[in-house]
């Protein structure tokens, strides 16, 4: 599963903010890479001591208890560089995802004139950008650029939880009896 | 959120949502043909919901797993496997 990567900078805008910004372009692909890599392996590590803490702790674990630690994982992996990632680490208690939050829906018809820049988003855009900040953790109120930077990130990471969870189950059903194993193909990495 | 004629342009925005066009399962089976910015972004959640999900059943099952080991030797489990890598 290889990222494209396609070099994308356009001159023009580089002489803007300019430098600092390409710089930082160039830094989050790489850091994209990563989620492929030796972060896959700390990640890898650490959340299985975090499982194995979690299931230390309870008589009777539940696989909420497991995601918790699991995404506490991921987000230490990261390192404090995204938003959701310092989101999650700040969670102080199992999130519950209430539905009883009530959709804030902003009248179109507002006022058209300071907005004009961002009035040329169709409201569809908006609505699903919205969707968007609200799957993500931390992510709620920010400008669509950076809440496109932090999804790249976040699926790049959940990808590789993904990867790194599925191992250790493997692992952990192979160890547990050869009866309870379920052949599920390896991805080649 | 400032609400000034904003930096960021339409061809960052775009750039952004190649970048993510380029993570999405799809978009790589497809060829990546651009699709439009509220495609993606729709596929985008889509995405992350299904991935959501898959981590939550992976927990269910490490649960359920761990649930049935003695810790200690799932420790050295998935220790031991840790080292053969």
């Amino acid at each position: 599963m290889a990222i494209s990567d396609a070099e994308g900078e356009s001159p023009a805008a580089a002489k803007e903010v300019g430098g600092e910004r390409k710089r930082k372009r160039l830094a989050e692909r790489s850091l994209l890479a990563k989620w492929k890599t030796e972060g896959e392996r700390k990640s890898y590590s650490s959340k299985l001591i975090e499982a194995l803490r979690v299931v230390r702790r309870s008589s009777c674990p539940a696989p909420r208890a497991v995601r918790v630690a699991a995404d506490r994982a991921l987000a230490v992996t990261a390192r404090g560089r995204s938003r959701w990632s310092r989101a999650i680490l700040s969670r102080r208690t199992l999130k519950l995802r209430s539905r009883a939050r009530v959709a804030r829906l902003k009248p179109p018809a507002a006022a058209a004139g300071p907005r004009a820049a961002e009035r040329r988003k169709p409201p569809a855009l908006e609505q699903k950008a919205r969707v968007l900040g609200r799957l993500v953790p931390g992510c709620r109120k920010l400008p669509l650029a950076t809440l496109l930077e932090e999804a790249t990130d976040y699926i790049a990471a959940l990808e590789m939880q993904v990867r790194a969870m599925s191992a250790v189950a493997e692992i952990l059903s192979a160890a547990a009896g050869g009866g309870r194993s379920s052949s599920v193909a390896a991805e080649p990495m | 959120m400032s609400s000034r004629r904003s930096r960021v342009s339409e061809e960052e925005i775009n750039e952004l949502i190649s970048k993510l066009q380029s993570l999405l399962p799809e978009a790589r089976r497809r060829g990546g043909g651009r699709a439009s910015a509220a495609k993606l972004l729709k596929e985008t959640c889509n995405y992350i919901r299904s991935l959501n999900r898959e981590v939550d059943d992976l927990s269910g099952r490490l649960s359920a797993l761990m649930a049935t080991m003695d810790h200690n030797s799932a420790e050295a489990e998935i220790i031991r496997s840790l080292l053969r890598q």
